[in-house]
């Protein structure tokens, strides 16, 4: 039984990564990842509109009748966005400015969504909290990645909190002033996004040998 | 039908519950958001004053894309230029820029404020640096409203936003113009 805890808790992460596996949450993945703070911010909301829309999803699993269950779902993820955005926008104007459209749009980010019809609302709520934890970790994990890779070579800056005396932007001598520009448009998040996939695909086929 | 009245009471309720605890969120957060984009303004400001002292603030004119102007002044207390608050369009929509300009329509300085561009794209002009291309035209010089008037580093600097940039720009020659057009007064 703890194994399967542990399972539940830990395949979202690489096994079972939304992003690089299940190819859910595509949009903001590509969306907010010009800078890594912008993918910390997203992947932090996501968790945690996650874990209370399982958590919930799996409470009232007995409640919702089956014909409704979408739009419960629906109502329940849309009210936590709200409180998400709510929130970050008085308390970190900032990572609020940075994400825009992108905060909203969780409420029809595909892994919540998925995960609520998929998992949270057959399994327990313990279990559903595990999953909401290691499928929001694997995204965190995953937009950070793409970020992290995206602003690196295509802006030359890693982009993190500003802090005190520290302005939050490190740049990288070298590519900050030959950046590779296409990566931190549109077209080569689409790319990088590719390879990524085409990396994960063959790191777990050598797995399975 | 009592199938249906408890599908549809199941769905009331959850909807029900989730707006209390949406106002009860908005109750402790809408203060703050109120205070900090009141800063916001005060701040941007401050900032595109260019070490004027800010007058009086006058309402809008018949202007549909100037919002507020507020006077600048020199020690003497006369009238050495203007802050206006304009709303143009970018590629997510409406855009507030506040930009600061001498009495002959010269640009002093100007921020963009609330956008809906896209994040590490458009949203590039929010920093003060984007502006430094506009600085000191409108009046002998004109305001560069197309990316063939731009030196080659502002140029790239643009490059993946033009939209937004050609809106800003459009924008600030718009508000050259209309202070142009107040005369000094």
């Amino acid at each position: 039984m703890a194994d399967e805890r542990k399972l539940v808790l830990t395949r979202g992460i690489v096994k079972e990564n939304p992003v690089f596996i299940l190819m859910l949450g595509l949009c903001p993945t590509l969306g907010v990842t010009t800078q890594v703070i912008n993918g910390l911010g997203m992947g932090a909301a996501v968790i945690f509109v996650l874990v209370f829309s399982n958590i919930f999803v799996s409470l009232l699993k007995n409640v919702i009748p089956n014909s409704v269950r979408i739009p419960s779902y629906i109502v329940i993820i849309a009210a936590f966005v709200t409180i998400v955005e709510m929130v970050m926008h008085a308390f970190a104007p900032a990572i609020y400015k940075a994400l825009g459209i992108f905060l909203p749009l969780i409420v029809v980010n595909c892994i919540i969504l998925g995960r609520a019809e998929a998992f949270a609302n057959k399994n327990s709520v313990l279990d559903s909290f595990l999953d909401a934890i290691g499928m929001g970790v694997g995204f965190l994990l995953a937009v950070t990645l793409i970020a992290l890779i995206r602003e690196v070579f295509g802006s030359g800056t890693i982009t993190l909190m500003a802090i005190g005396s520290f302005d939050g932007v490190i740049e990288i001598p070298l590519l900050y002033s030959y950046p590779v520009r296409i990566l931190s448009l549109a077209a080569g998040a689409l790319l990088l996004m590719g390879y990524l996939k085409a990396f994960f695909e063959w790191a777990s086929a050598r797995k399975r040998g | 039908m009592r199938q249906f009245m408890r599908v549809g009471v199941t769905l009331a309720l959850i909807a029900a519950v989730a707006a209390t605890a949406l106002a009860l969120v908005n109750e402790v957060t809408a203060p703050r958001i109120a205070a900090y984009e009141l800063q916001v303004i005060q701040n941007a400001l401050t900032e595109v004053s260019g070490g004027f002292e800010i007058g009086e603030t006058r309402g809008a004119p018949d202007e549909a894309s100037v919002r507020e102007i507020h006077t600048l002044t020199d020690p003497s207390n006369s009238i050495s230029g203007y802050i206006l608050q304009l709303v143009g369009t970018g590629y997510g929509g409406e855009m507030t820029i506040m930009a600061s300009y001498t009495s002959d329509g010269a640009v002093i300085d100007a921020r963009l404020l609330a956008n809906a561009e896209t994040p590490g794209l458009g949203k590039k002009a929010e920093s003060p640096s984007y502006m430094e291309k506009f600085k000191d035209t409108g009046s002998e010089q004109s305001v560069p409203v197309k990316k063939d008037e731009l030196e080659k580093a502002d140029a790239d600097s643009i490059s993946g936003a033009t939209v937004t940039f050609s809106g800003i720009a459009k924008t600030i020659a718009y508000g050259s113009d209309f202070v142009k057009s107040l005369g000094g007064e």
